[in-house]
């Protein structure tokens, strides 16, 4: 009797942990997608363009920008009019593309080997080791999350250091020190799109 | 009041004046106010004049020395280099890891001096990394977390940077305690000290070179964001030491 008890609270119970497996197996498999093609990428031929474009494309289908653009202004989204909001979201996406370009450079020579998944709250953190040629090997974790469907990344934390939260607070304190005029940080972000390189 | 004390009233006066004219007021807005206490920077008007200050005489002096340094000496050099410095820090960071009750991390570190002394010929080649034992920080601000003592408010200092008051006191033991720093007196004594902390300055300049020309090119606030890094990368550093298993290899 009890261990037929046993038996059905233990089967009843499974289907409960298979989500959560299956969530982090997803989550493995986009990064480990997204390492391999950030690689290609990098290591391959092409010019400064043609590699900007790749990770264009790479970024809009795997990255939840508009998700961390939302994230990393903070409680000010709030108080930004829409059209503020409007002028915002592709601004910060033209900013991320030109900072992640701007690195392809050092990463030459790049490898990245992808670890286990861990669930962080509702979020999945994927190690990776990332490793570059003439430099000790950097531990990165992607966050991968599933909002409305297909996994995104929504934060890359390398050595500790989570890029979203970093951002946000670059954010907060220049909006601080403009009296939280969105509008003084849209002028900002807008000079730094149209910087060179 | 004897003349001797002067100097060092007024230079006290002066250290509690820029202190207390250095303090941030609180904001009103509750959602604000949370967001203060979180960055926990009450000092940061201070803190963005040494920030200002560093960063005025990195231009002019630091950085142009790390960019002939790094130009000029071949890549191995500068890693022998820093090996040697590395290799002479290791007193310290014996010390720390057992202070810190991680007597696998002390073993490591006293089969690296060994080694890399002997066989890497005065610390110059890392060989006991290549034999499977690599470097780790090991630092008394490290051990003071490690004993549960929180990180504090955010200090910005002259030399030091980015850090905070258990930090501060720690980098204080640790000059302190190294025992190269008693051995012997004399002017060759002093020169190579001196040496040792110049060489170790532009070796850790030349090691965040790119890495703050990115944040100086792309941050809106780079001291904003010099705060958030140091102390995400600092408290991870303190986790993963806390977290370390005693007896086996711990990750950096």
């Amino acid at each position: 009797m009890l261990t037929r008890r046993i038996l059905l609270l233990a089967t009843t119970a499974l289907p409960l942990a298979a989500p959560a497996r299956a969530q982090g197996d997803a989550a493995t498999a986009l990064v480990q997608k997204l390492g391999q093609e950030l690689v290609a990428v990098v290591n391959g031929p092409g010019g400064a363009a043609d590699k900007q474009t790749a990770l264009e494309k790479i970024i809009d289908r795997d990255v939840d920008v508009a998700g961390v653009a939302r994230f990393c202004l903070g409680r000010f989204w709030r108080t930004a009019t829409p059209d503020q909001q409007r002028d915002y979201l592709p601004l910060f996406r033209k900013v991320l593309i030109k900072n992640i370009t701007s690195k392809v450079g050092e990463y030459k020579g790049v490898s990245m080997t992808v670890g286990r998944a861990q669930p962080k709250e509702d979020e999945v953190a994927v190690s990776s080791t990332v490793i570059r040629p003439n430099n000790a090997p950097n531990r990165v974790d992607w966050i991968v999350a599933t909002a409305g469907g297909a996994p995104k990344v929504v934060d890359v934390v390398a050595e500790g250091t989570s890029l979203r939260l970093t951002q946000r607070s670059d954010y907060s304190a220049y909006l601080s020190q403009n009296n939280g005029s969105v509008q003084a940080l849209i002028d900002a972000m807008r000079r730094q799109a149209s910087q060179p390189g | 009041m004897r003349p001797s004390f002067r100097p060092l009233l007024l230079v006290l006066a002066f250290a509690g004046a820029t202190v207390l004219s250095g303090c941030a007021t609180p904001p009103t807005d509750p959602d604000a106010l949370a967001e203060f206490k979180e960055t926990n920077d009450p000092l940061e008007p201070m803190n963005r004049v040494f920030y200002n200050v560093n960063n005025a005489l990195d231009v002019v002096i630091l950085r142009p020395i790390a960019l002939g340094y790094r130009a000029a000496l071949p890549q191995p050099v500068q890693t022998g280099v820093h090996n040697v410095l590395t290799n002479l820090g290791t007193p310290v960071v014996f010390g720390n890891d057992v202070l810190q009750g991680k007597p696998q991390l002390a073993a490591e570190t006293m089969a690296r001096l060994l080694i890399n002394s002997t066989l890497g010929v005065g610390g110059i080649f890392d060989v006991a990394d290549r034999m499977g034992v690599p470097a780790h920080d090991s630092d008394f601000g490290m051990t003071l977390a490690v004993w549960g003592l929180p990180d504090g408010v955010f200090l910005f200092l002259p030399v030091l940077g980015p850090t905070n008051p258990r930090d501060t006191v720690g980098f204080g033991v640790d000059t302190v305690a190294d025992p190269l720093g008693w051995l012997g007196q004399g002017d060759t004594v002093n020169a190579l000290q001196w040496s040792r902390t110049g060489l170790g300055a532009v070796d850790a300049r030349v090691r965040v070179l790119d890495d703050l020309d990115k944040i100086q090119a792309q941050a809106l606030d780079p001291y904003a964001t010099i705060r958030s890094l140091s102390r995400q990368h600092r408290r991870g550093q303190v986790d993963d030491r806390r977290n370390s298993p005693a007896f086996r290899p711990a990750p950096k």
